[in-house]
């Protein structure tokens, strides 16, 4: 019941505030509630295009909410306690699949930066070859980890949690090969003196977009305009993220000051192919139709809807 | 109606009335089931999933259990030591604060490196967690035994370690039930905890769900380990009854 007072409250408000401007009292604008984007984690390079943005330029009154390890943003935008979240592509097929419903606008990541790092020592030359010895810390509850015991078996690898970021155990256990992103973990490894491979997920076909802007069809529905605007500011920023990585850099670091200034400049560079595209944060239907058909063959929806209902291009 | 009756029924009550509160909430949309699964979800996830669920359930008994039992063993000696003089007491008992505020999950990765994946950081975990209130009530109690008795003792002439066996000890065993009472909850928190990182257990289960955003069955999850903190609560108090019955005023009436 509360939330659908407040829902009429704010319909009100947002009504009361288009007339404002009528009247010639802008400076009531500054009353307006801003609006919410919520990350998925600290804000590093994997950001960057949506801290660089200039969402002022388009009318936008944007708060950036970092975010944490298992931060729900899928479930925020449910909730509506975010207006836009990150996501991936796989998070939103789940989401719908449980009746949240939950829409793809913008791709910032158009390839996979999901890998396995494994010590160059052991000389090996494809996943497969991961899964026959040694151990594997992985995040068991993710698509492509039940992909890859469907596909190669776990019965010869010790499957243990994934650390995070934290490098310990991998520098420590010359056999321990760990999920990464292929952008971050392997660069913090070299620097530690470790040599490392890198093999990315999207070697056995699992290819999900990544850093996906995301927002709830509800606010599709009664604001297409803001999403249209958010979409615009989010693509130029990547744009000018991705041309000129410095100042954002810069000031995602003062936010972030455990991520130190060489690796953003590093990572931001490393990410630029799995970013760059014709048209920036596109998705195309034959995407969305393959990871859905792979999601169900797993067992994790009940059944593989329409493409469109999972992304709109704006 | 006899007592015991009345007080399961009472118990009860809270739990029916959140459970069909929310059940008719999400029914009627004004919650939606994908933020909090209706219990009837739980229930049917309980049910679909029980043999998966009560192993991972029987893992974090273990791994809690065992990690209690280490602290209180471990907990009741290092108070000992410490009520032995207030020189000692002084140089060590804010160590054992650390314990309390050590964030386990800051330090879940070297965890995994002194005592490997599975059941051994499990337990350490619920044991680092869980040793802090064994200490600080078992001191507390020792240390508050009624002047006079004491007093009596030394005229009698009884020593320092008669003293604390057949006095201080066991006047303090109302607060170190206390604490137990407390470390209990805290080791199931503990072996979660643990499971998070050293991987089995409702520990991963949970982490497993939450990544599939299987709500329902994170909150069944959830749901046996409050009954695995339930069963450890209702074993102390049966302890406590047994031994405090015949002079407590807390186990009589």
């Amino acid at each position: 019941m509360a939330s659908r007072i407040i829902e009429t409250v704010s319909l009100a408000r947002r009504s009361f505030l288009k007339i404002i401007p009528v009247a010639g009292m802008l400076a009531a604008c500054g009353t307006a509630k801003k609006i919410r984007l919520a990350l998925n984690w600290k804000p590093d390079p994997e950001f960057g295009g949506f801290y660089a943005a200039d969402y002022a330029k388009h009318g936008l009154d944007v708060e950036l909410l970092p975010g944490g390890a298992g931060t729900p943003t899928v479930q925020m935008i449910g909730a509506g306690s975010a207006e836009f979240g990150i996501v991936s592509a796989d998070e939103i097929l789940l989401a719908r699949d449980q009746g949240n419903d939950v829409v793809a606008l913008f791709a910032a990541f158009q390839n996979n930066p999901q890998g396995i790092m494994v010590h160059a020592s052991r000389k090996l030359e494809s996943i497969g070859d991961v899964l026959k010895s040694g151990t594997l810390a992985i995040q068991s509850g993710l698509p492509y980890a039940r992909l890859l015991r469907k596909q190669f078996g776990f019965d010869h690898v010790k499957v243990v949690p994934s650390p995070g970021g934290d490098l310990t155990a991998f520098l420590n256990d010359e056999n321990f090969a760990q999920q990464c992103f292929v952008t971050a973990e392997p660069l913090l490894a070299r620097r530690r003196g470790v040599d490392v491979k890198v093999f990315p997920v999207s070697d056995i076909g699992y290819n999900p977009y990544t850093t996906v802007l995301a927002t709830s069809g509800d606010l599709l529905r009664r604001n297409p305009d803001m999403a249209r605007n958010m979409v615009t500011a989010v693509r130029e920023g990547w744009r000018s993220y991705l041309d000129n990585p410095a100042p954002t850099n810069q000031r995602m670091h003062a936010l972030n000051p455990t991520m130190d200034a060489a690796s953003f400049a590093e990572i931001a560079e490393a990410q630029k192919p799995l970013v760059e595209a014709n048209v920036l944060g596109a998705m195309t239907k034959e995407r969305w139709n393959t990871l859905a058909a792979q999601l169900r063959d797993l067992g994790d929806i009940k059944q593989a809807a329409p493409a469109e209902q999972y992304f709109r291009s704006l | 109606m006899n007592k015991s009756s009345r007080k399961a029924i009472l118990a009860a009550m809270p739990f029916l009335v959140v459970t069909i509160a929310l059940e008719a909430l999400v029914r009627a949309g004004w919650i939606k089931a994908f933020l909090v699964p209706p219990p009837s979800g739980i229930f049917i996830t309980i049910v679909r999933d029980w043999r998966e669920l009560f192993e991972a359930l029987a893992m974090t008994s273990e791994g809690a259990v065992l990690g209690f039992v280490l602290s209180t063993l471990a907990g009741i000696a290092i108070a000992v030591f410490l009520s032995s003089s207030r020189a000692i007491q002084e140089a060590f008992y804010p160590y054992a604060v650390f314990f309390q505020t050590v964030p386990i999950i800051a330090i879940a990765p070297l965890l995994v490196i002194w005592f490997g994946y599975g059941m051994r950081t499990v337990v350490a975990s619920a044991f680092i967690v869980s040793i802090f209130p064994v200490i600080a009530n078992t001191l507390s109690g020792i240390l508050s035994t009624d002047p006079a008795l004491c007093d009596l003792f030394r005229l009698y002439g009884a020593s320092r370690s008669v003293t604390l066996w057949k006095l201080r000890f066991p006047a303090a065993l109302p607060q170190i039930l206390t604490g137990l009472r407390v470390a209990g909850g805290l080791a199931v928190i503990g072996a979660i905890v643990g499971e998070f990182i050293g991987g089995q257990g409702l520990g991963s289960v949970i982490d497993i769900a939450r990544t599939q955003q299987r709500t329902d069955k994170v909150f069944a999850a959830v749901l046996l380990a409050s009954v695995l903190g339930l069963a450890l609560f209702g074993a102390i108090n049966v302890v406590s009854r047994v031994v405090l019955r015949r002079w407590h005023v807390s186990e009589q009436a």
